[in-house]
């Protein structure tokens, strides 16, 4: 188990480093599994898009919210499909914001646009890390995920973020209809042979209205099998943990040292400003405030306890979002201080770290645990300093819905 | 008071979907009763239920003038039935207020199951039957079939059978003609003692129980003291009056008028349909014909899914039963369910309807048990037992035999169907008796069957085997011994009572391991593995196991994840609440229904 010490989330006290976060919402072509908002192609949007992000993040600056960048995280969608339009993006947020030098800067990418002097180029502007998703190096899991690369396209990717000398991630996918469980542990095997110090594994979930649902409804694939998903989790904790990768978060794998910084600022109750078309940003209520007061933005709902956070999307669709970057996001969240703290324990009990029995506390779900506990989904164990700490079991890991569930609709009233 | 010779009452009967409560509507528009912008549909369908379902639950009067072609105003008195099955006795009486009814047929579907039965109920009656086909605005509508049909089908001449269409108003007016021709005027001795019909009644918060009447002999005014015959209840008559539709007080209702009596009584179930109005004193010796006490068809457990809502279940029941008192229920204890109530209803579409009505009216989410007969359970001692429910089924060693309710069934479908309707009958331990062709395409077939049978699902797959084409109408006929058993569920090693259901021994073994199959698709994985099992008298008959469910996790969840995700963990927590906890396993609702499926 990691001991990993995570950034101890303020509430709105103190002025806080804000991560930022780019949406590209373009890809080569929509795999058949994605419900994300991106656009196959558009090219002509491209340099469009490049000019109205930058134009959206140069005006949050003036609220310094972009003073002391911790993590910058370019995602999408395909990040990499810009090319030039990317580095062009990069350079300009590091002109924008006030990237502090030591921070984590990620890349999304893919294999079919993964190129070295691409690659290079990023670099030399500023990227540390590549996010690459590789899903399956089996051609037939890739060709039923409707990805657009076959496996020797991606062990191509993997080589030339390896020789870039860039840390790289690679993204996997098990439970896959049709993966077998020979084609699983290959795939696992290949992945921690090809450089990456990161890996994210995902059972795949089946969305609402994507191609694939279509497949599963229309009876031409078969419905994921849970209990192949659920092995093929327990084979990757194995194969990994063996390779010397740490568990540290219920779907991410990395050497020591290799965590991501950028997802462990959601997790641990950080602040984050989302650019461009549905990206999601959280801030806290004083830095809210700043914004909501120059933009005339919608003010939290009285009432006591005020809330702390502000969680908001814009959900709008690229053409609105270029001819109108900084429109009002729809819906706000408002999160009491309560939310926060039971959605930090929610999020918390993702990590390997748990959360500890104050946390658990200040969230109101100790008895919660209890109960969890004598199901075997979490277990409490004794810290150095004294105090316990919550932490979700294997099992729990892989009921998660379960786990997080009852700790977020904990104190809730039953009856709404 | 009106004379009666210029008053004619008439219903409007059909087999349902036929368009009667649309022709009712333009009935209210050409007689001005309803001006055109106060226009809604189906306006004598006044519950939401009615409107949404399209279909009359409750029966309504509506007093209209109409100029005729004669010149003169005559006063029609229209009543509108309910349609279904399941209200064939209030649909009788509300019959025998009439002297005549229009009988509507689809130009497109021509006559079905409850065309013929409601003809022969009023032929029953007496009453001069207008025929009339309706929906010749369709471009599939075949009149000269219908027409064809009806004379053949019924025995009734349809050469001047009015030919209209209730959307575009064509022929209505021709309709109303033919009633003022052709329907007798009523005719009754109004210097007799009072007697009238009650044929529906209500319960109005401000006023009490409101009785829907016909004037026979004499006449009813306010202020009067009455009695109503069947009941023995004695109350004042505190108003009089005529629906238009909206309430219009009278000084009094003389012979041959159809109006309101406002009781001031509290409890419904004292005025009852079908019983007779007389004056509390020097009144009348006998009482109108046809007088029955309704009696439930089915019986299901209502549970409230939250335990805490049973009081506010009771008051619901308490509440809905002043203006459907047809509806009886009793406390009922499930180990597997908690508290709730044995309801007994007319029929399974007056169950479907009250359970939504209690539901939405008032706010509650109910869970209902598999619908049962009355068995009648003659044991070794002599005693006889009427049994509603699975659980009260005594030990099988005390039992000398168990009887069950019968019915005459008539289907009519045409020709090319027979052979489906053989196969479904004969699943569902029904005797042919005959059959007949009634024309060239409809074929009338006969047959004996348990009502527990006709429950399980028989209406549905009636309709799915012969594409909507069959039409189905039964009666009670009397109690038959059958090999009955009691077929109990385990979940995870407990029997749930609930889950228990009575049936023909023949049958038990193939429904048993029908059932644990149905069960086992619908249970959802739990933590921890759950045998599912079939059992008669402790014998295991079937088997099946939910495995435990092993993963259940919310995969990315990143920024924008988050608040979404979280929104799937409350909406699954939700969807846990609309599932009962039996012991440690969810069951979610329609596993108490599982059984009436097994036929799929």
């Amino acid at each position: 188990m990691t001991d990993l010490t995570t950034p101890t989330p303020g509430v709105g006290t103190r002025p806080e480093p804000v991560s930022l976060y780019v949406h590209v919402p373009f890809c080569v072509s929509k795999c058949a599994y994605c419900d994300f908002y991106s656009q196959a192609g558009g090219g002509e949007l491209h340099a469009p898009f490049v000019d109205a992000a930058l134009f959206e993040a140069g005006h949050w600056s003036h609220y310094d919210l972009l003073d002391d960048v911790p993590t910058l995280y370019i995602g999408g969608g395909t990040p990499t499909l810009l090319a030039d339009g990317l580095v062009r993006l990069v350079e300009g947020l590091f002109e924008t914001a006030n990237v502090r030098p030591d921070a984590e800067v990620t890349i999304e990418t893919n294999p079919e646009t993964t190129d070295a002097a691409l690659v290079a180029r990023l670099i030399e502007a500023g990227v540390t890390r590549f996010s690459l998703g590789v899903q399956s190096f089996d051609d037939d899991v890739l060709k039923t995920l409707g990805r657009c690369h076959d496996a020797e396209k991606a062990r191509e990717a993997t080589r030339i973020l390896r020789d870039s000398g860039a840390a790289f991630s690679i993204d996997l996918i098990c439970g896959v209809p049709g993966q077998t469980p020979g084609s699983w542990v290959a795939t696992l095997e290949e992945a921690v042979r090809c450089g990456a110090r990161h890996l994210s594994v995902y059972p795949l979930s089946v969305e609402e209205g994507t191609p694939l649902a279509a497949s599963i409804a229309g009876g031409r694939l078969p419905a994921p099998d849970p209990d192949e998903a659920a092995d093929m989790m327990l084979a990757a904790e194995v194969a990994l943990t063996a390779e010397g990768m740490l568990r540290y978060e219920v779907a991410s794998y990395a050497q020591p040292g290799h965590e991501a910084r950028h997802n462990l600022v959601y997790w641990t109750g950080g602040s984050y400003l989302g650019v461009g078309p549905h990206a999601a940003s959280m801030l806290t209520m004083a830095q809210y405030r700043s914004v909501a007061d120059g933009e005339g933005w919608e003010s939290p709902p009285d009432g006591v306890p005020g809330p702390a956070r502000v969680r908001f999307t814009r959900e709008v669709s690229l053409t609105d979002y270029l001819r109108r970057p900084l429109q009002a996001p729809v819906p706000l969240e408002f999160l009491s201080a309560a939310e926060a703290a039971r959605e930090d324990a929610m999020l918390g009990l993702r990590l390997a770290s748990g959360i500890t029995s104050s946390q658990a506390a200040d969230a109101g779900v100790l008895e919660v645990l209890s109960e969890l506990d004598g199901q075997g989904l979490v277990r409490v164990r004794e810290a150095v300093d004294g105090e316990a700490i919550w932490t979700t079991t294997e099992r729990g890991w892989l009921l998660g819905n379960r786990v997080f569930g009852a700790i977020w609709t904990a104190g809730q009233p039953s009856r709404p | 008071m009106t004379d009666p010779t210029l008053i004619r009452n008439f219903s409007i009967i059909a087999h349902i979907d036929h368009g009667k409560s649309t022709l009712a509507d333009r009935v209210l528009q050409l007689t001005h009763t309803i001006e055109d912008r106060d226009m809604v549909e189906q306006v004598l369908d006044s519950m939401d239920i009615e409107r949404e379902r399209g279909i009359t639950i409750k029966a309504q009067a509506v007093r209209v003038l109409y100029t005729a072609d004669d010149g003169v105003e005559y006063t029609l008195n229209l009543i509108d039935t309910p349609g279904h099955v399941d209200f064939t006795y209030e649909v009788s009486r509300s019959l025998q207020a009439c002297e005549g009814a229009v009988l509507v047929v689809d130009a497109t579907q021509g006559v079905e199951a409850q065309t013929v039965a409601n003809a022969i109920m009023a032929m029953n009656a007496h009453l001069e039957i207008i025929p009339l086909i309706n929906k010749i605005d369709l471009p599939s509508a075949d009149p000269e079939r219908v027409r064809h049909e009806i004379e053949e089908a019924l025995a009734i001449p349809a050469d001047e059978a009015v030919l209209a269409s209730g959307k575009t108003g064509e022929g209505v007016r021709e309709a109303l003609e033919s009633v003022v021709r052709h329907v007798p005027h009523p005719v009754g001795d109004p210097h007799a003692p009072l007697k009238a019909l009650i044929f529906d009644s209500y319960f109005d918060a401000y006023r009490g129980v409101v009785a829907l009447i016909r004037v026979i002999d004499g006449h009813i005014a306010a202020g009067m003291k009455v009695q109503l015959m069947a009941s023995g209840t004695v109350t004042d008559v505190e108003e009089v009056g005529v629906r238009r539709p909206v309430h219009v007080p009278v000084k009094q209702l003389g012979v041959g008028e159809v109006g309101y009596l406002v009781t001031g009584l509290k409890d419904t179930s004292l005025v009852k349909v079908g019983d007779t109005v007389t004056l509390a004193k020097h009144g009348a010796t006998e009482p109108l014909p046809g007088y029955r006490e309704v009696k439930p068809m089915v019986y299901t457990g209502l549970f409230p899914i939250d335990g805490d809502q049973y009081p506010e279940l009771r008051d619901a029941l308490d509440k809905l039963r002043l203006n459907d008192p047809s509806v009886i229920y009793e406390p009922e204890s499930s180990h597997a369910l908690g508290f709730g109530f044995r309801c007994g209803f007319l029929g399974l579409l007056h169950m479907e309807i009250v359970k939504e009505r209690l539901e939405r009216e008032f706010d509650l989410d109910l869970l209902a048990t598999a619908p049962s007969v009355e068995y009648h359970v003659y044991k070794t001692n002599g005693e006889m037992l009427s049994i509603h429910s699975p659980q009260d089924m005594p030990e099988p060693g005390t039992v000398d035999r168990i009887e069950e309710p019968y019915l005459k069934v008539t289907v009519l479908v045409p020709p090319e169907f027979v052979g489906a309707i053989m196969e479904l009958t004969e699943l569902h331990r029904s005797t042919f008796v005959n059959m007949q062709y009634l024309s060239g395409t409809t074929v009338e077939m006969h047959y004996e069957m348990p009502l527990s049978e006709l429950i399980m699902d028989f209406f549905d797959q009636l309709k799915s085997r012969t594409r909507g084409y069959a039409s189905l109408d039964y009666e009670v006929t009397d109690y038959r011994p059958s090999a009955l058993v009691k077929l109990d569920v385990l979940l995870a090693g407990k029997p749930v009572d609930a889950l228990s259901f009575i049936v023909h021994k023949d049958k038990a073994f193939a429904r048993g391991k029908m059932l644990t199959e149905k069960l086992r698709g619908i249970i959802p994985r739990q933590m921890f593995e759950v045998p599912i099992q079939a059992a008669i008298g402790g014998k295991i008959i079937a088997r099946e196991t939910v495995r435990a469910m092993r993963k259940d996790v919310i995969a990315k969840c990143y920024g924008g994840d988050i608040s979404r995700k979280r929104k799937l963990l409350e909406k699954q927590k939700k969807g846990k609440k609309r599932m009962k906890q039996v012991g440690t396993i969810e069951v979610p609702q329609e596993a108490f229904m599982a059984i009436l499926k097994v036929d799929d």
